[in-house]
């Protein structure tokens, strides 16, 4: 149980800066999510949180105590790694119990944790295989396990599920949430996969370039991005942006006549972007959108279908037995309070 | 298929061969007949008045067996092998743990180790000869100073110490010879280990013992390979420093054998006891081959 608190962290490689003024609050027992794309510095975090790699600049706390030159050993953290890591001359249940053996338990006991880890993990039947004789997946799970056994402060999670297959995945994401709720243990989960960080954080961290560009919950960062890159991140399908400008109170773009969303302090004349959540739109016989159907996509659920308005895309989200025919040309309408409108220069929420 | 096999199908990697054939030759004629030919002598002796081998059936072998001096030069040769193969391999990780810790003018140290190991046995063999000579040796005249030696028994030439005098020579040579080899076997090692070693809260002796030794295992095994067969027909440096004494102390069983065939003209049985080393030798080689076989 810990809090973990970044204050104006800055991280250089040598001359390279990959890290600027970064500052952030985990709460004790919660579970953050940072996301990002590749490059962003999700890892780089991680790391400097356990200790693997220096602080350039600023102070790492943890429990509220300065951390930034405490030996790795020392600050009781366990981390997935991205790689894995694991131990390559250790069968895998040695791999799992290293972290008990390590701090002298009792052989029974190791073995119990260690049986109790590989069943949630799929891995019984793998036990006594080296990392060498295991597929990717099985890798990583043996990676997973490693931190199951811990009763760490913190818990750092890198990209821990990126090599599962779908089912897979989806059961591992309710195991490390169950079992987070279980142990109650401050959580640093890194992905790219904005379905992990909407479905397991309480917290979600969006980065960009080294800098952090929202923080919030996943409904905070779904229903009110703070600005164009959050909104274009989250969702799938992505947000459909529309380049436009503020005139007569209103919002106007090529086959495209919208109302201000309620309280927006847009000025006439602005250059905007509207951000339309395919899902937050409907389909029907009037609206204030009108485009015709390139194509419709059925996801087993609902189906996406693809608009063309003034040659851009735009994508509605509607339910399956909702019937369109390709060159057709349909209406669709947003809830005014559903449009996230942004000044198209800054990219900030408007 | 062609009906003549063309040169070029002659010279291809599907009929090796060609391409054998001279490593081949080379076994054959320095190495598989001169074992046989040993084989052979061991059941013949010279007989100096007819000057000529005579066949002397098993009296070689049964001479050896209750040949005193034969098995006082075994276990010379064995304490030799076990005590200088430990120490070389315990201080040769121990520097090459310390080398790899890269601070500042550790590659000059690095590149320095090569040193002893380009130079000729017998000249390293004069050196600790000089070194610990009773009266002006440099180590003699150390060890006198701090009391260990109290100039009444000088160390190559009083029995329980002599084999201590030359044992230092190979620990100075070959130790780095150690050294380099675990160098390069510690560089190739993988860093993320370590990381999650770490974090699981092991002690460098447990990330040692854990991570780093199962690792090495395989670079260790040709280390003591290599070191071992030189130890065990170790050979220059009792004939430089002791000529085996003072008594039989020192005395190898490749110096005995040298002994036995050339300063008694006694083929036959010179052949029997190279053969021995030569048995022991490939029980032992294969012994760490076989323990360095491992799954991961
Ligand atoms: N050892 C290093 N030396 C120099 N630059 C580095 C080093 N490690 C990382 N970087 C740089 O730091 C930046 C952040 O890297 P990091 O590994 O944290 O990204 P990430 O967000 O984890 O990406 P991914 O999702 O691909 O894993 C990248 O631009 C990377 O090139
Ligand atoms: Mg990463």
């Amino acid at each position: 149980m810990a809090t973990v608190a970044y204050r104006n962290i800055v991280k250089s490689y040598g001359a390279v800066r990959v890290m600027e003024d970064l500052s952030l609050d985990i709460a004790d027992g919660e579970f953050a999510v940072l996301l990002g794309p590749s490059g962003c510095g999700k890892t780089t975090l991680l790391r400097m949180t356990a200790g693997l790699e220096t602080v350039t600049g600023g102070d790492l706390l943890i429990d509220g105590a300065r951390m930034n030159e405490v030996h790795p050993r020392d600050r009781d953290i366990a981390m997935v790694f991205q790689n894995y890591a694991l131990y390559p001359t250790m069968p895998v249940w040695e791999n799992i119990g290293f972290s008990l053996e390590v701090r002298k338990l009792p052989k029974a006991e190791i073995r119990k944790k260690v049986e109790a880890a590989a069943a949630v993990l799929n891995l019984t039947d793998y036990l006594d295989r080296y990392p060498r004789e295991l597929s990717g997946g099985q890798r990583q799970r043996v990676a997973m396990g490693r931190a199951m056994v811990r009763e760490a402060k913190v818990f750092l999670f890198d990209e821990p599920l990126s090599n599962l297959d779908a089912k897979l995945r989806a059961q591992m994401r309710m195991e490390i949430r169950q079992l987070h709720d279980r142990l109650e243990t401050t959580t640093i989960y890194v992905t790219h996969d904005q379905i992990e960080a909407m479905t397991m954080a309480d917290k979600i961290v969006l980065m960009k370039g080294g800098r952090i560009e929202q923080v919030g919950t996943p409904d905070d960062l779904f229903d009110a991005p703070a600005s164009l890159y959050a909104a274009d991140f989250i969702g799938t399908p992505a947000i459909n942006l529309i380049e436009g400008a503020v005139v007569d109170g209103a919002f106007k773009s090529a086959g495209i006549h919208l109302p201000l969303p309620p309280g927006t302090a847009a000025t006439a004349g602005q250059r905007v972007t509207a951000g339309l959540r395919p899902s937050d739109m409907t389909l029907g016989a009037a609206g204030s959108i009108t485009g015709r159907v390139v194509l419709a996509e059925k996801t087993g659920v609902e189906q996406n279908v693809h608009l063309d308005i003034g040659g851009a895309d735009f994508v509605v989200t509607a339910p399956r037995d909702v019937s369109v025919r390709p060159d057709e040309t349909v209406q669709a309408d947003i809830p005014p309070q559903k449009i996230h409108l942004f000044d198209s220069a800054s990219g900030a929420r408007l | 298929m062609p009906a003549v096999t063309s040169a070029k199908a002659v010279f291809s990697s599907d009929h090796p061969l060609p391409w054998l054939f001279p490593l081949i030759a080379m076994l054959v004629v320095f190495t598989i007949y001169p074992l046989i030919y040993n084989i052979w002598l061991s059941f013949h002796e010279y007989a100096p008045f007819r000057r000529e081998l005579e066949y002397v059936g098993t009296d070689n072998w049964v001479a050896l067996w209750n040949d005193e001096r034969f098995w006082g030069s075994l276990s010379v040769t064995l304490t030799y092998f076990v005590v200088v193969l430990i120490i070389e391999l315990v201080l040769g990780m121990a520097i090459a743990l310390l080398l790899d810790a890269d601070l500042a003018g550790f590659g000059v140290m690095r590149g320095l180790l090569t040193l002893t190991l380009v130079i000729p046995p017998a000249i390293t063999g004069m050196m600790f000869l000089l070194i610990q000579d009773a009266e002006f040796g440099v180590l003699t005249w150390v060890l006198e100073q701090v009391g260990v030696l109290d100039g009444t028994a000088p160390i190559l030439s009083t029995p329980s110490t002599a084999l201590l005098g030359v044992m230092l020579a190979d620990i100075w040579q070959w130790t780095p010879f150690m050294v380099l080899i675990f160098l390069a076997g510690l560089r190739g090692l993988p860093g993320e280990p370590y990381e999650a070693a770490m974090l699981d809260g092991a002690s460098g002796w447990q990330i040692f013992r854990r991570i780093t030794l199962p690792q090495l295992s395989k670079v260790i095994a040709i280390a003591v390979l290599l070191r071992g067969i030189d130890l065990f027909r170790m050979f220059d440096y009792v004939f430089v420093m002791t000529s085996g004494g003072p008594g039989t102390a020192t005395y190898t069983l490749s110096l005995y054998a040298w002994q036995q065939t050339f300063s008694f003209i006694k083929w036959g049985y010179g052949a029997t006891i190279s053969l021995v080393s030569l048995v022991l030798i490939l029980v032992i080689a294969n012994l760490f081959i076989w323990i360095a076989k491992v799954r991961w």
